[in-house]
């Protein structure tokens, strides 16, 4: 055994381990320049933000609310996040990814409810009580919005909207031809279907794209809504209601069923601005969409109260707004707590709810707005009758008042359904469905009226 | 193996005329879509080209995925360089080392070779995220080597099985050590391999899109991730995104048609993951 | 040198360790995280925050208890039969083909034409193929009816019946290429070469060629395009998600979706990893026969 033999092995391992520092020396720096040594300095006037408006009207509303921040705030440094796929779906999978390693951006968007809840209970928000007193937002605001972010009796997030899903849009022009009144209940809907089939046999005439799947309950819940009233829905959705034997909940399909033959056939195949650009095509004469649409039916070149209208949609037994807002709050954690803390209170203000709203859809938070601020009179209406009317918004199942987990599995069950209406059937699963997700532990926190 | 014959050239024809309805079709839409204007792409007139074509399409195009396309270069650069040259390494010990030991480590590696990414999903991105890497290219590099190496390492070692032993024998006679003889002769002989090797790895991570969403930041996404989200979520923009994938096509289509004989080398050699 | 001495096979350990350490490092991050993953399915994470406390077989009695795995398993087995067989048969056929009667310049033509998908990301190949699908105004419907075939109209992805055969569909034509390529490769070798001259000779038929002489002696490279097609077809992801994001319902379901919306929408992270483990045992179980044959090849 030579001495040399020995030694060149020696010498190879030396020259490995010198290549692995390398790299991991060359990584180390790559990653202190990326980082802009930004964790060291909390002070930094900079703001890392995610969010999912990322193309079309949404994207021109994020912009909107960008710009209400650099006018109050021109030394903050804004790094967005923004992350595209319909309601948030990758968006939330990079927020997970971030907040579970304790990497959290400094705010996100999320909707109220039980998706806030599931944040707050993984304990990666801060509450907002001072904040809320400092600005008194509880008193700008609705009661049931103030609600639906108040998780334990802290609020979370700074709504900055409320979208309201339960919305009928209609071909204005076609129902003015026809005579036809846009319907409030489900007979009137039915019938003006009828009208509409006999006098264009070639329309469907409900739209309806149910390829994200959670179209389809909106349509669900509308009818479950006048079939059952608020105080049934509530309870519905909060895992009180014995589904397996439940009469309205049964109904309901029924009636879904009934509108199948009047319903656009391929829904399983379009997302939701395909469904409403289905009534601009002529394709459909009507659609139950939420308020981000009448963003879409402008962008088409479409005017409100001129070429389409829209209704609440049931109006019986009472008029009721199911709503779900946009919100942002703090994070535990967060890089730059003081400037996010300045951001929402541009959130909370008019100088941003104003253009936002305006562009991207929904009503505005603050019922201290003046609702001339719409351009169009469908939410000029909307915005005043909430305005008078708190009391009649209710969260919606989107939100939502049950936990995450189980809307997810409910919204497959009710396209399933759309798509091969099997009422004994869809009435077990759902009823399974309450069951395995817990929905009543889950759904406790909420409270209505 | 030619043969002749009236039918057979039919056969031929005929199946060379089907194939060419069924792959060219969707590239006429694809091209017809990239050059419509957003409304025409709301009319969903999906077969009918658009009236007024927008060849401005693929400028805006260009530009909106021009940081991203900058991104995946320097990723997929960086991951093949370093995976050929961690999986040569550990490629030349699986085929000169033949000890019992070796055949656990080629079993272990056949197995992370097919590993789907989303068993090491959750725990790989919360040690990128502890380690700080995730905001940094170097989070998605870090990343596609630990998955590629295992591929690269069998690749190779099948490269320097049909190195002659006799090379490396004469050279340790000349009193060369191991790693001069891995780098000065049993690599320059196998740099075919290393070609091979190195395209199937970077069409892997130019192409990879799971992993890259996972651990996106403003900085560092990807063309691929670029491409889902450029047509948005609202008013869908599927012109710009059609445009963008015919711009960004031509990366790895020039790879494999140029290259295309590495490539299959590369795929009969270990068969690599989808 | 004495190879048996103690001294020595020290000395070669430390040769060998240069080039197998790197090669160690990498493996035990990735196995580390695979145990991890493992552990996570058997722990209680439900929520968005991290939970490791043991629950047993809790999420995965909660797996099986769900209508919506079943669903997935049966589609994830159309895929890897469907998505499969059909796809090396044809590549079969067509390599065959272009081998025995491939016309000047057609070959390169037919393989450029096949090839570019596998070149394209699937998220867009897959937007294009719900254009195509897409029944009212989609390609093949318009086609259709333009040429007076009515009646071969279809609903295609939108009818739960039908709509995972018409996906599996996407994927066989993403693939064929490749296979084609790889198959025709392996056609390549002289020895094969000579065989089939030799039965040309004692006029033998292009089937019996076919499968007489070539199949058996291409083993090896159907093996490759059957491990390579079986473990894409096993991680569908990306076509699913962009055609139908696994409806209508979830009809078109697959392991490898469900796995994502239970993770990252559903937040049922124990969830989520079981089925990531089932995705693997099942991706475990596909590659035996390729690791057998490779270990037989190169170490007996």
């Amino acid at each position: 055994m030579s001495n040399g033999a020995t030694k060149a092995p020696v010498s190879q391992i030396v020259v490995g381990v010198v290549i692995a520092a390398l790299v991991a020396g060359v990584a180390g720096y790559w990653a202190g320049t990326q980082r802009g040594g930004g964790m060291a300095k909390a002070e930094e006037r900079k703001l890392e933000i995610f969010h999912w408006w990322t193309a079309g009207g949404e994207r021109e509303a994020a912009d909107a609310m960008f710009k209400a921040l650099k006018a109050k705030y021109p030394d903050i440094q804004l790094v967005e996040n923004p992350v595209a796929g319909g309601g948030g779906v990758s968006h939330r999978v990079v927020l997970q990814a971030r907040l579970s390693a304790n990497l959290p951006p400094d705010t996100w968007q999320t909707l109220g409810g039980a998706e806030l809840k599931s944040y707050v209970d993984g304990g990666y928000l801060v509450p907002l009580d001072s904040l809320y007193t400092e600005i008194k937002y509880s008193d700008a605001i609705p009661k049931p919005l103030a609600n639906a972010v108040t998780i334990g009796g802290h609020p979370y997030v700074v709504p900055l909207n409320m979208h309201i899903q339960n919305i009928l849009y209609y071909n204005k022009k076609l129902f003015d031809e026809l005579g036809l009144k846009p319907p409030t209940t489900f007979d009137e809907l039915l019938a003006a279907a009828k009208a509409i089939k006999a006098a264009r046999p070639k329309m469907s005439p409900l739209g309806l794209g149910t390829k994200e799947k959670w179209e389809a309950a909106f349509v669900l819940d509308s009818l479950l809504l006048e079939l059952g009233g608020p105080e049934y829905y509530v309870k519905l959705y909060k895992g009180e209601v014995d589904v397996a034997t439940d009469p309205i909940f049964k109904a309901a399909l029924d009636r879904l069923n009934t509108l199948r033959p009047f319903t656009y056939q391929f829904h399983a195949g379009l997302t939701w601005d395909e469904s409403c650009g289905l009534v601009v095509s002529g394709d459909s004469a009507m659609v139950i969409m939420g308020t981000w649409a009448i963003g879409y039916f402008k962008s088409r070149g479409w005017n409100p109260g001129v070429d389409f209208g829209a209704v609440t949609f049931p109006q019986k037994p009472d008029r009721i707004l199911l709503f779900h807002p946009d919100t942002y709050g703090l994070a535990k954690g967060a890089p730059h707590p003081k400037a996010t803390l300045d951001w929402l209170k541009v959130v909370a203000s008019p100088d941003l709810q104003v253009p936002t709203d305006v562009t991207q859809g929904g009503l505005f938070a603050r019922i201290d707005i003046d609702p001339g601020q719409f351009p169009d009179p469908i939410r000029q209406e909307l915005q005043n009758y909430v305005r008078s009317n708190p009391g009649k918004l209710i969260l919606d199942q989107h939100g939502s008042i049950a936990p995450f987990s189980f809307t997810q599995a409910y919204w497959d069950v009710a396209a399933a359904f759309t798509a091969k209406p099997d009422v004994a059937g869809t009435v077990k699963g759902v009823n399974g469905l309450f069951t395995t997700y817990k929905v009543q532990e889950g759904a406790a926190w909420y409270q209505w009226p | 193996m030619k043969m002749r014959g009236t039918p057979l050239r039919v056969l031929v024809l005929g199946t060379v005329a089907v194939l060419s309805v069924i792959y060219i079709l969707p590239v006429y839409v694809m091209v017809t879509t990239s050059l419509k204007t957003p409304l025409e792409i709301t009319q969903r007139q999906y077969l009918a080209p658009g009236g007024n074509l927008q060849f401005g399409n693929f400028a805006t195009a260009l530009r909106l995925v021009a940081p991203a396309l900058l991104n995946s270069s320097v990723i997929s650069v960086t991951v093949t360089a370093l995976s050929v040259f961690l999986g040569g390494l550990g490629g030349y010990f699986l085929a000169r080392f033949r000890w019992p030991v070796t055949k656990v480590i080629f079993v272990l590696l056949a197995i992370a070779l097919y590993l789907p990414y989303q068993a090491v999903l959750i725990p790989l991105v919360r040690i990128m995220a502890t380690t700080k890497l995730a905001l940094t290219h170097f989070g998605l590099i870090f990343s596609y080597l630990i998955l590629n190496v295992p591929l690269a390492s069998i690749l190779m070692a099948t490269f320097f099985f049909s190195v002659p032993r006799e090379l490396e024998e004469s050279a340790q006679m000349d009193g060369a050590s191991r790693l001069q003889i891995f780098f000065r002769i049993v690599s320059v002989v196998a740099l075919p391999g290393y070609a091979s090797t190195a395209i199937l790895v970077f069409i892997q991570v130019w192409n990879e899109f799971l992993l890259a969403l996972t651990l996106v930041t403003p900085y560092t996404t990807t063309i691929q991730v670029k491409l889902n989200d450029i047509k948005g979520s609202y008013v869908a923009l599927y012109n710009l995104q059609m445009a963008a994938a015919l711009i960004t096509v031509v990366v790895p289509l020039t790879f494999f048609l140029f290259l295309g004989k590495y490539f299959i080398r590369g795929i009969l050699a270990g068969a690599l993951k989808g | 040198m004495n190879p048996t001495g103690l001294a020595a096979r020290l000395a070669r350990a430390k040769e060998a360790a240069v080039f197998v350490l790197p090669l160690l490092a990498f493996l035990l991050v990735l196995y580390g995280m695979l145990a991890w993953t493992f552990y996570t399915s058997f722990a209680d994470w439900e929520g968005t925050a991290p939970n490791y406390t043991f629950a047993g077989l809790k999420w995965y009695r909660f797996m099986v208890g769900l209508d919506r795995f079943w669903v997935d398993l049966g589609n994830n087995l159309r895929w890897l039969i469907l998505g499969v067989a059909p796809t090396v048969v044809l590549a079969l056929f067509i390599a065959y083909l272009l081998e025995i009667g491939a016309i000047k310049g057609i070959e390169a033509y037919l393989r450029t034409l096949v090839l570019y998908p596998a070149a394209m990301s699937f998220v867009v190949t897959g937007t294009i193929w719900s254009w195509m699908y897409q029944p009212d105004r989609g390609v093949l419907n318009t086609l259709l009816r333009a040429v007076g075939l009515d009646a071969l109209t279809s609903g295609y992805t939108t009818d739960p019946g039908t709509a995972t055969y018409w996906l599996i569909l996407i994927f066989v034509w993403q693939y064929l290429g490749l296979a084609v390529l790889i198959l025709q490769a392996s056609f390549r070798s002289v020895e094969l070469q000579e065989m089939v001259e030799s039965a040309m000779l004692d006029g033998a038929s292009r089937l019996r060629i076919l499968f007489a002489v070539l199949i058996p002696n291409i083993r090896g490279g159907i093996l490759v395009v059957v491990s390579l097609l079986l473990i894409a077809a096993l991680k569908v992801f990306d076509i699913v998600y962009v055609v139908t994001f696994g409806g209508p319902g979830y009809a078109t379901d697959v392991l490898a979706l469900f796995q994502f919306i239970a993770t990252y929408q559903q937040h049922l992270v124990a969830l989520g990893s079981g089925l990531a483990m089932v995705i693997f045992a099942l991706a475990f179980i596909i590659i035996i026969p390729y690791t057998v044959y490779a270990l037989q090849r190169w170490f007996e």
